[in-house]
């Protein structure tokens, strides 16, 4: 009795179901159509808005992301009556609450063309502002969140409160979103193949005027991959090398360029990429200031010679730690010869 | 006709859903940051609420009461994905920028609350208008709400720059803390209008009934 009741009312439950699941796929079938429509219009507007003078775009596959957590969707040359003028690229990547979802454009000459952001699942009325056509983070010019990135060069530092306005009590968005707009504008230059001036020796080494690869590459330390090692002449003097080395930091990794001169003087560093959470914000310029001068074989520590970047503790100590070990074993190279 | 208005009544102040019920509090609280997005969540859930509770209403002699509640979800889920998809296609804007909070609806107290405390038992018709009353009951607060919020929070209507330039935002009525100081604040003036609206019924129908309790038949509290 118990056992036929059971399957009596299993029976109901899944009649309810069955009724339902037919409906459903009615709506379903009914709304897909026009839903896919909207997505396609959608982007096909927004790649016209990062690009407005293209023709056509040509789907593409070089633009390859660096982040693990920044996912490059689709991305497409930008064609032009001139030929390719730059890439459009969609990518969504984490923010506060959810991925945002947005359109990079990057011009052949290495400047961001426009950035529109398609979906945004932050706090409604703060984050979600990121993707707000009538939220302007400089109302006096009236220029949006996402409108700012427009005309920006990708050797810029990218910093929110600093060279990005922030969005009103939404640090983290706007912190996110900057970094996702970085790291795919610098996939689209490195597939455009204009690295941007990050990746130029010269910047970390400013006595050289010739810069070439090193004969043989720098030793590298326990843990460290490096990337390049190169050597500076000035009238065919060497006066130091440069390498780029990368290293595990706080959850994800870090990239670091040091320059060191002939009597073992940092002469500059740029940390080139950091994917810790919250990293991108040691990309600045005033966090590679404070080793130069410093030299090889002197300790370097964050908290007491070295000031770390606030909020991103972590990812400094694993820059600090990176750049030492490089400037050592560039010192080593140096006084053993044959570069 | 006249206790079927009566019914729809009910729901916009007396027994409100969420002045008197004080129930499904989270979403409404998190959508009425904008006018657009009040009004958007007010009909959305309007439409799962009447549909449901129709549909329930109709089928309720062939629900068995011990699977009951799996089978209010089944169709509670199936009109908020309904929902879902229509504003996908036809007003993509409005379902972006509400979100996770329209699936959200399926788990919404106010929708299974109503379901089981009055549709489940009563007629198609009054269900309907139970529907109609409690959804429009939700819409005018969340609109009361959101209004508020986004003038003082953001200085704009529906998009629009209402406020002087040289107002500066007040970025609390935005952030949850404003939120239930606008709601207390709306639902104090709603319980003074509750109070005299039960007070008169009492003269007329000379029923006793403290002013601050529930009406009679229970229904509130069930659900």
């Amino acid at each position: 009795m118990k056992r036929t009741q059971m399957f009596k009312l299993g029976l109901i439950l899944a009649a309810y179901c069955i009724v339902g699941c037919v409906g459903l796929a009615f709506v379903y079938n009914g709304t897909s159509k026009t839903i896919a429509q909207r997505q396609q219009a959608d982007l096909q507007a927004g790649l016209k808005e990062v690009f407005p003078k293209a023709t056509s775009f040509k789907p593409t596959d070089k633009v390859k992301s660096t982040n693990p957590k920044i996912v490059i969707d689709e991305a497409y040359l930008a064609i032009g009556s001139t030929g390719t003028m730059g890439t459009a690229v969609k990518a969504h990547g984490p923010s506060y609450g959810g991925d945002t979802t947005l359109i990079v454009g990057v011009s052949t000459d290495g400047t961001i063309t426009g950035v529109k952001i398609l979906e945004n699942k932050d706090t409604p009325g703060l984050g979600a502002n990121a993707a707000n056509p009538s939220y302007y983070v400089n109302k006096a010019t009236k220029t949006t969140f996402a409108g700012q990135f427009a005309g920006k060069k990708l050797t810029d530092e990218f910093v929110v409160k600093k060279d990005v306005l922030a969005i009103t009590s939404a640090t983290i968005t706007s912190r996110s979103i900057t970094s996702i707009v970085q790291t795919v504008a610098k996939a689209s230059a490195d597939a455009l193949g204009i690295g941007g001036s990050e990746q130029d020796p010269k910047a970390v080494l400013p006595e050289a005027d010739t810069i070439r690869p090193a004969a043989t590459p720098m030793t590298a330390p326990a843990g460290v991959t490096v990337l390049d090692t190169s050597v500076g002449t000035k009238g065919g003097t060497v006066v130091g090398v440069v390498a780029t080395a990368k290293a595990k930091s706080y959850d994800g990794d870090v990239t670091v360029m040091v320059g060191v001169a002939t009597d073992g003087t940092i002469t500059g560093i740029k940390v080139v990429t950091c994917t810790d959470s919250l990293g991108s914000s040691i990309l600045t310029a005033d966090f590679a200031k404070q080793f130069v001068g410093r030299k090889a074989g002197t300790p370097l520590t964050v908290g007491t010679n070295v000031d770390a970047v606030t909020g991103a503790t972590f990812s400094s100590k694993g820059a600090t730690a990176l750049v030492q070990q490089v400037a050592d074993a560039l010192a080593k190279a140096l006084a053993g010869g044959g570069l | 006709m006249k206790r079927l208005f009566g019914i729809f009544l009910n729901g916009l102040v007396v027994e409100n859903p969420l002045f008197v019920i004080m129930i499904g509090l989270c979403s409404s609280m998190a959508v009425t940051t904008t006018v657009a997005n009040g009004i958007g969540m007010g009909i959305a859930l309007t439409f799962v609420l009447v549909m449901s509770e129709v549909i329930i209403s109709a089928f309720r002699k062939l629900i068995p009461g011990s699977i009951r509640m799996p089978i209010f979800l089944v169709v509670i889920a199936a009109f908020t994905t309904i929902m879902d998809l229509e504003m996908k296609a036809y007003f993509p804007a409005l379902s972006k920028s509400m979100g996770v909070y329209i699936p959200l609806v399926v788990v919404n107290c106010i929708v299974m609350g109503r379901v089981e405390a009055y549709s489940s038992k009563q007629p198609v018709l009054d269900s309907l208008f139970d529907g109609l009353g409690m959804g429009l009951g939700y819409t005018w607060v969340l609109l009361a709400l959101s209004i508020v919020r986004e003038l003082l929070g953001n200085g704009t209507l529906l998009g629009f720059q209402i406020m002087p330039s040289s107002f500066e935002p007040m970025i609390f009525f935005i952030l949850p803390p404003g939120g239930f100081l606008v709601f207390s604040l709306w639902m104090a003036a709603s319980n003074s209008l509750k109070r005299r609206i039960l007070a008169s019924r009492h003269k007329q129908e000379d029923l006793q009934q403290s002013c601050c309790t529930l009406p009679a038949d229970g229904t509130a509290e069930k659900a």
